[in-house]
C-alpha cells in the first residue's frame, strides 16, 4: 500500500518524503527499544514521539514511513534527518488509538 | 584461479546482464520512443498512383490516409499491386483502403506492441496519441532499432561504473577495517545514535547484508544510548572489519547494580526525561544480547560497565550477472 492511500483517512500532513512510499504493515509503539527489539523494515509506525531519536530508530530498522499522533510536528532539524535518512513522515491530528484504527479499516495489516 | 576461468565467468555474466536488459527496456520503453514519427500520409483524395510514388519515393510500404490529422484508412504495397493487376491505379484511394485499421496507441510499452504485431502479422501499425491524432507509424525494424539504441547507452552507462566499482573496491581493502572511537557524554540525547549511523553507512557501502546491519545498528545504538541515559560518560568503540563487527562499550561508572534483573525485559533504572523521550523501556540490554552474535557485560559498582558485542556479518546476495569471479 501506498501513502497517498492512506493520507485522506488519517487527515495526515506529509511533513517530509514521498507519498509514493510503499507500506506494508504497521507498528505502533513509543519506546524506541521496543521498537528496534519487534518493527518489521518497511513498516508504518505510529508514535506520539517527536524527538530525533525517532529518525534514528526507524531508518536503523528500515521503517519506511514514521506517522506522528495528536498532531505533534517535528522541529525542522529532526524533518532535514529525516529527508537525509530517507524516512517518510506524516503528522496526524488523531490519537494512536484513532489512526491505528483506521488504518486497520484500510486493510493494512 | 586462473585467468581463463575468470575471463568465461565475466563473459557469462556479461551475457546474462545483456538478456535481462533487453527485457527490462521492452517494458521500460514506449511505442512513441520507438516509431517514426511525421510519417508521410496522403489524402482520401489521393489516386493510387500518386501513392505509389510516395512509396517509391521514401521506399516505404505502406501510407495511411489521413483528413486533418485523423486516420481514416491504410493504402499497402499489395493494395497498390492489386490496383496495377486490375487497372484502377487512377481511381481517389479511399475507395479502396483499408477502413479502420488496428492502431497502437504512443503510451503501449514495446512489449505490448510486439505482442500485436504477432497477434496481427501486420508488418506496421498506424500509432495515435491521447487525441486520436496520427502521431507516427511503428514497425518491427523500429522497436529493434530502439532496443539497441539504448542498449548501446545502457552498455556505456555499465562500462563507466564498473570502473568506479573496481576503484572503490580497491580503497576498501586498503583500509578493511574500520576504527569508529566516540566519547559520549550523560545526558546528551542529542547525540544519540551518532556512531551507529556511521557505522550503519561504512556496512551498507560494504554492501553488508541488510538483516546483519540491523542488528549491528540496534546493538550499536542500544550500547550509545545506555551510556547516555545511566552512566556519568564513556566511550564507544565499533571495530569494522570485513567478516565481523565488533562493539565495545565503556563508562566510568556508576556500574550496574543487578545484572540479572537488567537483563529482564522491563525492567529499567531510566530516569523521567530518559522515559519521556521513549528510552527506558528496559529492553536495551536484552535487545543487545538478541541481536549479537556474541554478548558479554563485566560491570562493577564505582568502577564503570564494559559491554563487548560481535555481530557476524554476511555480504548481501547480489544479482545474477552482477557477481565478480
Amino acid at each position: 500500500m501506498t501513502i497517498k492511500d492512506l493520507i485522506g483517512c488519517l487527515q495526515a500532513e506529509l511533513l517530509t518524503g514521498s507519498a509514493d512510499t510503499q507500506v506494508c504493515g504497521c507498528y505502533a509503539g513509543d519506546l524506541l527499544s521496543d521498537v528496534l527489539a519487534s518493527a518489521k523494515p518497511d513498516v508504518l509506525w505510529i508514535t506520539i514521539q517527536v524527538h530525533r531519536n525517532v529518525v534514528s530508530v526507524a531508518s536503523m530498522k528500515d521503517i519506511s514511513t514514521v506517522l506522528i499522533t495528536r498532531g505533534r510536528k517535528l522541529d525542522s532539524q529532526t524533518i532535514a534527518e529525516a529527508e537525509q535518512s530517507g524516512v517518510t513522515v506524516l503528522s496526524t491530528p488523531l490519537s494512536s488509538y484513532e489512526a491505528a484504527g483506521k488504518l486497520w479499516e484500510t486493510g493494512l495489516r | 584461479m586462473n585467468n581463463p576461468t575468470v575471463k568465461d565467468k565475466a563473459s557469462n555474466a556479461a551475457d546474462k546482464r545483456r538478456v535481462t536488459l533487453a527485457q527490462l527496456l521492452v517494458y521500460e520503453l514506449r511505442v512513441r520512443d520507438a516509431m517514426h514519427k511525421d510519417p508521410v500520409t496522403a489524402q482520401p483524395s489521393d489516386s493510387l498512383r500518386a501513392i505509389q510514388h510516395l512509396m517509391k519515393k521514401h521506399r516505404i510500404s505502406g501510407v495511411p490516409i489521413t483528413e486533418n490529422g485523423r486516420l481514416l484508412g491504410v493504402i499497402s504495397i499489395e493494395d497498390i499491386i492489386n490496383a496495377l493487376d486490375k487497372g484502377y491505379i487512377n481511381d481517389p484511394c479511399d475507395k479502396w483502403m483499408t477502413r479502420d485499421p488496428v492502431t497502437l496507441r504512443d503510451h503501449y510499452t514495446l512489449v505490448r506492441a510486439v505482442a500485436e504485431f504477432d497477434r496481427h502479422g501486420f508488418g506496421r501499425f498506424p500509432v495515435l496519441d491521447a487525441c486520436e491524432q496520427l502521431t507516427g507509424i511503428i514497425t518491427r525494424g523500429d522497436i529493434s532499432n530502439a532496443l539497441v539504441h539504448h542498449l548501446e547507452a545502457r552498455a556505456e552507462q555499465a562500462v563507466a561504473h564498473e570502473a568506479v566499482l573496481v576503484a572503490e573496491r580497491q580503497a576498501d581493502e586498503k583500509a578493511h577495517r574500520v576504527v569508529l572511537r566516540t566519547p559520549i557524554k550523560s545526558g546528551d540525547f542529542e547525540s544519540a545514535g551518532k556512531v551507529s549511523q556511521r557505522m550503519r553507512e561504512t556496512l551498507r557501502q560494504r554492501g553488508i547484508d541488510p538483516e546483519a546491519r540491523r542488528r549491528a545498528a540496534i546493538v550499536a545504538y542500544e550500547a550509545e544510548t545506555n551510556i547516555i541515559i545511566h552512566s556519568i560518560g564513556g566511550e564507544l568503540r565499533v571495530v569494522i572489519e570485513p567478516e565481523r563487527v565488533v562493539i565495545d562499550a565503556m563508562d566510568q561508572g556508576p556500574g550496574i547494580e543487578r545484572l540479572d534483573l537488567a537483563m529482564q525485559e522491563g525492567w529499567s533504572t531510566a530516569g523521567p526525561l530518559a522515559r519521556q523521550l521513549g528510552f527506558g523501556a528496559g529492553m536495551g540490554l536484552p535487545n543487545m544480547k538478541k541481536s549479537a552474535d556474541h554478548f558479554e557485560v563485566r560491570t562493577e559498582l564505582g568502577i564503570g560497565t564494559h559491554l563487548h558485542a560481535e555481530i557476524v556479518l554476511k555480504k548481501a546476495e547480489l544479482n545474477p550477472g552482477t557477481t565478480a569471479s
